[in-house]
C-alpha cells in the first residue's frame, strides 16, 4: 500500500506540474481532500442506517439459524477445526451479511483456537488455509455497507446490484471450496 | 421490486419485537459500529482521492486508461473500473475511496457505477485479511492459502464483470 501510494502520488504531482503548473497541482491535491470529507459525510447516512438494522438483525434468532444452518457445510470444509467451528460459524455468518469488521473479531478468534491446537507451530493448517481462502472468496447474501454507500450518492437503483453480487460472490466461493478440497485431499 | 427492500425492513423490525428484541437499543448499538469504520474510512479516503484526483486532473490517468485500451477492450473490461480493480486486493477503504469516485464522476446509477458496485461488493480484501489472520498467531508457512486466495479473488472479478454485463447490458 505504501508503494502504491507513493507512486500515485509522485506521478501524479510530477505530471500535473509539467501539463497544468503548481497552482493546478495544488488546488488538486487541496480539492482530493476536501473531496474525502464531502464524500464521508455523504456515505455516512447509509451507513450508519444499515449497520443500525444489522445490529437489530443480530439480536433476532436468524443470525443464530444462519450460524447453525452453516454448521454441516463447516464440519465438511474444516474437518480438523475441532473448537473453532463455532468461530469460524459466526466469522462466515457476518461475511455473508457484508459486516467484515464484525466478522474480523471472530475470525482472529477462529485463528488462535487452531494454532493452539497446531501440532506444527508456524505451519498452517488445511483448516486456516481454507478459512482464508473462503473469506476472499467471501459469499455475500447482503451487503449492507455497499447499498449504503449507493443510496448515500443519490442512487435510483440501490439494490439493483445485490442479485449480481450474490451469484458472482456464489461463483468465486463454489471454485474456492471445489479447490479447497484438491488442496486438502494432495 | 423497489419496495422489497423497505417491507424487509419492516418484517425484520416486526419479527425483531416479536423475539422480544430491544430494536431501539439493538439499532444504536449496530449504528455506533459505522463510527470507528467511518473514522477509518476518512484518512485513507484523503490519501486516496488525493492521489486519484491529482492523478486525473493531471491528464496522467487518462493517458495510462487510453494506453491500456486496447487490451481493456479486449477483455471487455472498462479502463475506468482498473483503479478499483487494482486497489481492491490490498485495502477495503481504498477501494470505497475509488468507488466514490465513481460514483462523484458518473453517479451511482451509470454503467460504470453499477459494475463498479458489484465488484467492490463481490470482492474482498485479500492481502490485509491475509496478512492480519496470519501475522496474528504468527503463521510463516502459509502453504497452498496465497495462490487459492489470489485465484478467488480474480474469479471473483471476472464474476463480477460477466454478471454485471448479463444484468445491465
Amino acid at each position: 500500500m505504501d508503494m502504491v501510494f507513493f507512486a500515485l502520488l509522485c506521478i501524479g504531482i510530477v505530471t500535473e506540474l509539467f501539463t497544468k503548473g503548481g497552482d493546478a497541482t495544488l488546488a488538486s491535491l487541496i480539492g482530493g481532500a476536501g473531496a474525502a470529507v464531502q464524500n464521508t459525510v455523504t456515505m455516512a447516512g447509509g451507513m450508519l442506517f444499515w449497520m443500525g438494522m444489522l445490529g437489530v438483525l443480530e439480536k433476532t434468532p436468524l443470525m443464530n439459524a444462519l450460524s447453525g444452518a452453516l454448521r454441516k457445510p463447516i464440519a465438511f470444509l474444516f474437518p480438523d477445526a475441532g473448537k473453532a467451528s463455532g468461530a469460524i460459524a459466526l466469522n462466515l455468518s457476518c461475511n455473508m451479511l457484508g459486516l467484515g469488521n464484525a466478522a474480523t473479531p471472530y475470525g482472529l478468534e477462529a485463528m488462535r483456537l487452531m494454532e493452539a491446537e497446531n501440532p506444527h507451530k508456524g505451519v498452517a493448517t488445511d483448516s486456516m488455509c481454507v478459512l482464508l481462502a473462503v473469506n476472499a472468496s467471501c459469499l455475500e447474501l447482503f451487503p449492507a455497507t455497499l447499498l449504503g454507500l449507493r443510496q448515500s450518492f443519490g442512487s435510483a437503483h440501490a439494490a439493483a446490484v445485490v442479485l449480481p453480487v450474490v451469484l458472482s460472490s456464489a461463483c468465486s466461493t463454489a471454485v474456492t471450496v471445489l479447490l479447497c478440497r484438491l488442496c486438502i485431499h494432495r | 421490486m423497489s419496495a422489497v427492500v423497505p417491507i424487509g425492513i419492516v418484517l425484520l423490525l416486526a419479527y425483531a419485537a416479536l423475539c422480544r428484541v430491544r430494536v431501539f437499543s439493538a439499532f444504536l448499538e449496530g449504528a455506533e459500529r459505522a463510527l470507528p469504520l467511518l473514522k477509518k474510512l476518512l484518512p485513507c479516503l484523503a490519501a486516496m482521492l488525493t492521489a486519484i484526483g491529482v492523478l486525473r486532473d493531471s491528464g496522467a490517468l487518462d493517458a495510462l486508461t487510453g494506453f491500456l485500451r486496447p487490451v481493456t477492450e479486449a477483455i471487455g473490461v472498462d479502463a475506468r473500473l482498473l483503479p478499483l480493480i487494482l486497489l481492491r486486493p490490498l485495502s477495503g477503504s481504498a477501494a470505497i475511496a475509488a468507488l466514490s469516485d465513481l460514483f462523484t464522476e458518473y453517479g451511482p446509477d451509470s454503467a460504470v457505477g453499477m459494475t463498479g458496485s458489484v465488484l467492490l461488493g463481490a470482492s474482498e480484501t485479500l492481502l490485509y485479511t491475509l496478512a492480519l489472520y496470519f501475522g496474528s498467531v504468527g503463521i510463516r508457512k502459509t502453504r497452498f492459502t496465497v495462490p487459492l486466495a489470489l485465484i478467488a479473488s480474480f474469479v471473483s472479478v471476472a464474476a463480477g464483470l460477466l454478471f454485471s454485463r448479463l444484468f445491465f447490458g
